[in-house]
């Protein structure tokens, strides 16, 4: 029949979430969303509505406060959908890496598919990751990924390293399918 | 038989003028846009999506509301009643605001609010458009419309009226508080997801053939006018999408009760007396 996989490829609808960030990134995927580097030449939209958007755009290291909402979030996409962290601070926690009230990075939560680095990242670098995220997406089934446990322990011995393991299993257990 | 062919074609004619509206409104602001058949590979992409029901009444009122503009936009295109089709609209659009009543999330519940207020003001418009064609006419017949010479001359106060409420059914800005992205979240499609979705998001399309449709009206038997018309309008409404700011939903209906209902109220008197 009809292959209805290709076209994801051609409309991903974005939700950007803040967890916490200190606005940087977020003026760089306005930057990126604006008339100099037009993401909507790639059929982007940016919805800010969970459950009609493909990828997940998290900003900032998790804070205390907002990590419930982060999973809450996630939990209302329906899939196929991907997870980029977009900068330092939500790949590993950045400066504010180790602080009482921050989380170190959304991989401990949800798993992610692809990580942009940088403080704050260049709209060519976010680009560059979504369209990638695109790749992605194109493979992913339909199958509900599980959010990793909500509370977890952060004083396990080098849980950070672990979680993000976790993460790329779940990625690579796709492509099989 | 070519009727039969526009009814069925009428989403995808829809989907056209919309793509082409993306791509109007990228150039508008010096951009690229996206390609023209982007809004079906958002409808391909809708498919394939899981979907959330939230609860039955819901999910089959957002179908109904497509159902019943289809219906009308086929009623428009076979050249039926005028009024009737008036109040047709009104009953998909009482569906959807039904269907934001339907859930708990409060978003969905203002934007509902926000469609009712909407539609006191651009209702008496509407009807007042009839029974200026009526006066004209003797007729509500849309075919009879069609027959005529163009009305424009005849009442181009209340086109400028019409020319007010565009932008509310076509949801642009200044007149966008009823869906107003990023604030309210789309108002009661935020609850909608995959392809129950695609309905609301063809149903969008529908509104432009509808909306067109009757701009189409008032250029009467002349089919190069009627094209002028919908050339000029779709500019026009595009380049206030592009340079004006959102206005808020109290100040939507004083405006357009005062100037649109004036003005349709004035061309009616003046036709009375011709």
């Amino acid at each position: 029949m009809f292959n209805f996989k290709k076209y994801r490829k051609k409309s991903p609808w974005i939700l950007h979430y803040n967890a916490g960030s200190c606005n940087g990134c977020d003026i760089e995927i306005l930057a990126a969303l604006s008339p100099k580097y037009d993401l909507e030449r790639f059929g982007v939209i940016n919805t800010g509505n969970p459950k009609q958007s493909d990828i997940f755009l998290v900003t900032g290291p998790v804070t205390f406060r907002s990590r419930e909402r982060l999973v809450e979030l996630y939990t209302q996409m329906p899939e196929p959908k991907v997870v980029i962290a977009l900068g330092s601070c939500t790949c590993t926690g950045g400066v504010f890496r180790d602080m009482y009230n921050v989380e170190d990075g959304i991989d401990r939560y949800i798993p992610v598919d692809v990580y942009i680095p940088g403080c704050a990242a260049s709209p060519e670098l976010i680009i560059d990751g979504i369209v990638k995220a695109l790749d992605i997406l194109e493979q992913k089934t339909k199958k509900m990924e599980k959010p990793l446990k909500l509370f977890q322990d952060a004083s396990t011995k080098d849980g950070i390293i672990n979680k993000r393991d976790c993460a790329l299993k779940v990625g690579e257990k796709d492509e099989e399918n | 038989m070519i009727e039969i062919l526009l009814i069925i074609l009428a989403p995808i004619i829809g989907g056209f003028i919309y793509g082409a509206e993306r791509i109007v409104r990228a150039r508008m602001q010096n951009r690229l846009g996206p390609p023209l058949l982007q809004p079906f590979y958002d409808m391909y992409k809708l498919m394939d999506k899981q979907a959330f029901i939230i609860n039955s009444y819901h999910t089959i009122l957002g179908i109904m509301h497509f159902v019943t503009l289809w219906v009308v936009v086929a009623f428009v295109i076979v050249g039926q009643n005028l009024l009737y089709i008036i109040f047709l609209h009104l009953l998909s659009s009482i569906f959807l605001i039904l269907a934001g009543f339907s859930v708990k999330s409060i978003y969905s519940h203002i934007g509902a609010n926000r469609e009712l207020i909407a539609m006191i003001a651009y209702e008496p418009i509407l009807i007042m458009l009839a029974v200026a064609f009526f006066m004209l006419n003797g007729s509500f017949e849309i075919s009879a419309i069609r027959e005529n010479s163009s009305a424009l001359f005849s009442i181009p106060l209340l086109f400028l009226a019409f020319l007010l409420i565009v932008p509310i059914k076509l949801k642009k800005s200044p007149f966008d508080a009823i869906q107003a992205h990023q604030e309210i979240i789309g108002g009661v499609e935020v609850e909608f997801s995959g392809i129950f979705f695609e309905f609301l998001y063809m149903a969008k399309l529908l509104e432009y053939v509808f909306i067109y449709a009757l701009v189409m009206l008032f250029a009467g038997d002349s089919f190069i006018l009627a094209l002028t018309l919908f050339l000029a309008v779709f500019f026009l409404v595009n380049l206030l999408d592009n340079s004006t700011a959102r206005i808020r939903i109290d100040h939507l209906i004083k405006i357009v009760l005062v100037i649109g209902l004036t003005l349709a109220t004035l061309n009616i008197i003046g036709l009375s007396y011709v």
